[in-house]
């Protein structure tokens, strides 16, 4: 009987250590996730056409750049401005010349064009006057799609 | 207030090393716009050849179209 309930015994002590045995581990804790990379860097907008520069002057070459810049001209000059940019795209240039005296100013002309340059640019604007210039104290702002990115000042003496 | 003097008779021009872009007006041509825009009628193939996408006879331009003048070469 005692080897009855020995045989017993060990049959049950097998059954738990196999159930034992077939007892799954615990999942392992989630891995950490992973950092998150590092989001790309957004693409840059498209600068657009950007004003570099404005320079004033009595001729310009075939460059569109003043040869002799000055900001002083005599009564029968042609005046140009010629205006740098940068970046490529569509873009409106303007320029408006004023003519300041007793502290009131006029306007001596507008003038605009639309360019659609790929690259470095140069654009001319130019005024002349056959009967001459009134002598005094002129100014030039340069508008950008409407704003105005420069202003430069000029006598005629 | 002060005198000031007539600007009515000031002329002015603009070019660029950029391609521009001209809207045309009533009455114009393709050689006036050849005239204002560099100074010689006689160059208005240039503006031709530059619009030939949208432009099939160089007498037939109109009010509103908008032109590609390219800078002289």
């Amino acid at each position: 009987m005692t080897s009855m309930l020995r045989l017993a015994a060990l049959a049950a002590a097998s059954v738990i250590a196999l159930a034992a045995c077939g007892k799954k581990e615990p999942p392992p804790p989630p891995a950490p996730a992973p950092a998150p990379a590092p989001a790309p860097a957004p693409a840059p907008a498209p600068a657009g056409v950007v004003l570099s520069a404005v320079t004033l002057g009595k001729a310009v070459g075939a460059d569109k750049k003043v040869t002799a810049a000055t900001e002083v001209f005599a009564k029968a000059d042609t005046i140009h401005a010629s205006i740098d940019t940068t970046g490529a795209g569509t873009a409106t240039l303007a320029a408006k010349w004023t003519f300041t005296k007793d502290g009131k100013t006029v306007t001596v002309k507008e003038d605009s064009a639309t360019i659609t340059p790929t690259g470095p640019a140069t654009t001319e604007f130019h005024i002349a006057k056959p009967d001459g210039w009134p002598v005094g104290d002129y100014q030039v702002e340069v508008l950008l799609d409407g704003k105005v990115v420069s202003t430069k000042s000029f006598k005629v003496q | 207030m002060a005198d000031m003097p007539d600007f009515s008779n000031v002329e002015s021009g603009s070019s660029s090393t950029a391609t521009k872009i001209y809207e045309v007006k009533p009455g114009d041509s393709l050689s006036k716009i050849a005239k204002r825009e560099y100074g010689d009628a006689n160059k208005w193939p240039q503006i031709f050849e530059a619009n030939k996408d949208v432009l099939k006879d160089p007498n037939k331009i109109y009010p509103g179209q908008k032109l590609k003048i390219p800078a002289l070469t």
